[in-house]
């Protein structure tokens, strides 16, 4: 293969990881692949100079020098995995067959990515755009194995599926690649883990293409568990046909460096798409959601509700943008964003974004930040709960109102588990 | 059981308590009374063990040990419970929830085993009956969206569900109707026995038509200026609170 002179650290990693690259892929997404290399040549790592990047510095990223793991063994893990069925398992960006579960379920293919038949979501192109996202530029010019699910049309699948990514290594970088495709009026809920176990520097770039057909109904949820040296970007873009409901919950526990990018392009009418997460860093530890709800035609709900909960001197990001485009009347779009600084050191950068291009719509945002209500705090404690027990339930409170739209709720007892930890040590 | 000796509390640093003195004896009621600002609340937040008031001088006794050692948690542990003037709204909390782990923190305090569902849920609804509070409410996050007198009622109901040994009511009557009134008074009259005892702070002698107080005083400037039986409420409701005022002007510091 030709190589080229790289003249950024992003073009070097990219040179660097091609040398070691031994991933298979779908025929249907060479074409994908070649455009996202020849993007590559001639973007770098975002800075904070770029809108989208104000408040996310990609340096801690940018200079260190990560490869493809070499050892692919399922680490210790704090969770039952024989009791989470069916399941697909990957340890750094490969299959691990032998933890996975899989059963025959009338009406869905789920396969691994590379193994996948189907064609890749062509509707995503305009959309996605690699000078803001060279991550995902990154990820589709060398992806790794993930899942692919296609739901056959009026089929509901009833039993979430749950997909475990871990990582693990020194300076590792893992890349899933996944595809849901869900036919008309077919339901899926799925749950995506991800945890990094690694005590040394992990980074784990995710890219999700999801689509789905009119009157479709899908709810993702995704918890990420990072440690202080764990690095995490998430990409998932959705496109969403009319009278579908489209659900997303991201969780964030703990993470050096988190970016997730939710992307929903509402094409068609009569569509409810909601995006939720909660987030919980610690440290010097940084967590940044971007959105973006694309209203395209009328009559459409959509419902973001993130959360946060900031512990020693970390930091938070919410940037939520809305479009709503010209033909997009009645949209009602609402947007919340809450925030608890348990710590003085402790910031958050919480922002809207609304593109209104309709008169008739219905568009509502709100952000508020600040301590734990001390008087509610001493109310509960003149009962006789201790000052810890009274904060983890005003905590587990606010948590929960994220934590009540899981698809599944298997995993809330987990996610509950590591909030109440987190701030046992606060 | 309670013994208040010459207590100075205050507030950034401007005194509202000046050496208040009080014994209370098991199964006795006390009523609190005395005009806006002369300490009647800080008097019950300091019993409670509100952070925001410094005690500067002065002791609080209860049961023997020294209450001012003691955390909120561990007072209400220790048997005193305070009714809120303003309860507080905690959206998300659920009443239930909060009451379980309540009563459970207190039985490990006594190292007890946690009470089970069965025997917390017959509890909750003998207690709910006392005040008229309706299961709806018990279920719900505390407070959230209750009406004023709902509020109050459901402090009655959490005080009879933790079965403390000195109540503090403070001005649970004020912003009630007489119906509202009538059923909080009577919640507070069931829970009356020989070894519980009261101190209902208040501005109003309504109140005290309908719980009887063993001991009426009268607070003024930071310090107990006169007490005596209940008669001791009706004289200040004939004469008002400037009688008070204007003995204690004639009164050298």
């Amino acid at each position: 293969m030709e190589t080229l002179q790289a003249t950024t650290k992003l073009n070097a990693l990219t040179e660097l990881l091609s040398e070691r690259y031994v991933s298979e892929m779908p025929e249907a997404f060479k074409s994908k692949k070649d455009q996202a290399v020849l993007a590559l040549e001639k973007l770098d790592f975002p800075t904070t100079k770029q809108e989208y990047w104000k408040y996310t510095r990609t340096g801690l990223i940018a200079n260190k020098s990560w490869r493809f793991a070499d050892n692919f063994d399922l680490p210790e893990l704090p969770i039952e995995l024989k009791e989470i069925t069916p399941r697909m398992v990957f340890v750094n960006g490969v299959f691990n067959a032998e933890n996975s579960e899989l059963e025959d379920i009338q009406g869905m293919e789920i396969t691994e990515f590379s193994k996948s038949k189907q064609g890749f979501i062509a509707d995503l192109e305009p959309y996605v755009n690699y000078t803001k996202s060279p991550f995902l530029a990154l990820n589709t010019a060398l992806p790794q194995n993930g899942y692919c699910i296609r739901v056959s049309k009026n089929t509901a699948i009833e039993k979430p599926i749950n997909i475990i990514n871990v990582y693990t290594g020194d300076t590792t970088i893992s890349q899933p690649r996944s595809v849901i495709r869900l036919e008309e009026s077919a339901e899926l809920k799925i749950t995506e883990f991800h945890i990094h176990v690694s005590e040394k520097p992990t980074f784990s770039n995710t890219a999700l293409e999801v689509q789905l057909a009119a009157n479709s109904t899908l709810g993702i949820d995704v918890i990420q568990k990072g440690n202080t040296d764990s690095y995490h970007m998430q990409q998932l873009d959705a496109v969403v046909a009319g009278d579908s409901v489209f659900t997303h919950n991201n969780f964030t526990m703990r993470g050096r460096w988190t970016r997730n990018n939710g992307n929903v392009r509402l094409q068609g009418s009569n569509i409810t798409a909601n995006l939720n997460g909660f987030y919980i860093p610690n440290d010097s530890e940084h967590i940044d959601n971007h959105t973006i709800m694309d209203h395209e035609q009328p009559h459409c709900d959509s419902n973001e509700l993130y959360r946060g909960v900031l512990l020693g001197k970390s930091t938070a990001v919410f940037n939520g943008k809305v479009y709503v485009r010209p033909n997009a009347q009645k949209t009602n779009a609402f947007q919340s964003n809450g925030n608890i600084l348990v710590s003085d050191d402790a910031t958050v950068n919480s922002k809207p974004e609304l593109e209104i291009y309709a008169d008739d719509v219905k568009c509502s945002h709100g952000s508020t930040t600040g301590q734990i209500d001390e008087e509610a705090l001493y109310y509960l404690r003149t009962r006789g709960l201790s000052k810890s027990t009274a904060y983890k339930m005003m905590v587990g409170a606010f948590a929960a109102d994220v934590l009540n739209e899981m698809a599944n709720p298997v995993w809330r007892k987990y996610i509950e588990d590591v909030i109440s930890h987190e701030l046992s040590k606060a | 059981m309670l013994i208040v000796d010459n207590l100075h509390a205050s507030v950034d640093g401007k005194e509202i308590l000046k050496g208040l003195s009080l014994t209370v004896k098991p199964g006795e009621v006390h009523a609190i009374m005395g005009p806006n600002g002369s300490g009647k609340s800080t008097l019950a937040a300091v019993l409670a063990g509100n952070d925001n008031f410094d005690v500067t001088e002065g002791s609080i006794t209860f049961l023997g040990e020294d209450l001012l050692e003691l955390r909120p948690d561990e007072r209400s542990h220790a048997g005193i419970f305070l009714a809120f003037q303003y309860p507080v709204e905690i959206p998300g909390v659920s009443n239930i929830n909060f009451l379980k782990e309540a009563i459970n923190e207190h039985r490990q305090a006594k190292g007890l085993d946690p009470m089970t569902a069965k025997e917390f849920l017959a509890r909750v609804r003998e207690k709910a009956k006392l005040v008229e509070l309706d299961n709806k409410l018990t279920n719900r996050s505390v407070n959230e969206g209750f009406s004023g007198g709902e509020k109050k009622r459901n402090e009655i109901f959490q005080m009879a569900m933790l079965e403390p040994k000195l109540g503090v009511l403070d001005e649970t009557d004020s912003g009630l109707d007489i119906d509202a009134l009538r059923i909080v008074a009577n919640g507070v009259n069931q829970l009356r026995d020989a070894d519980r005892s009261f101190v209902v702070v208040t501005h109003y002698q309504r109140l005290l038509e309908y719980i009887q107080p063993d001991f009426v005083h009268v607070l003024f400037d930071g310090r107990i200026v006169k007490s005596g039986g209940k008669e001791l409420a009706l004289e200040l409701e004939e004469k008002g609170y400037d009688w008070i005022k204007k003995e204690q002007d004639n009164v050298p510091a």
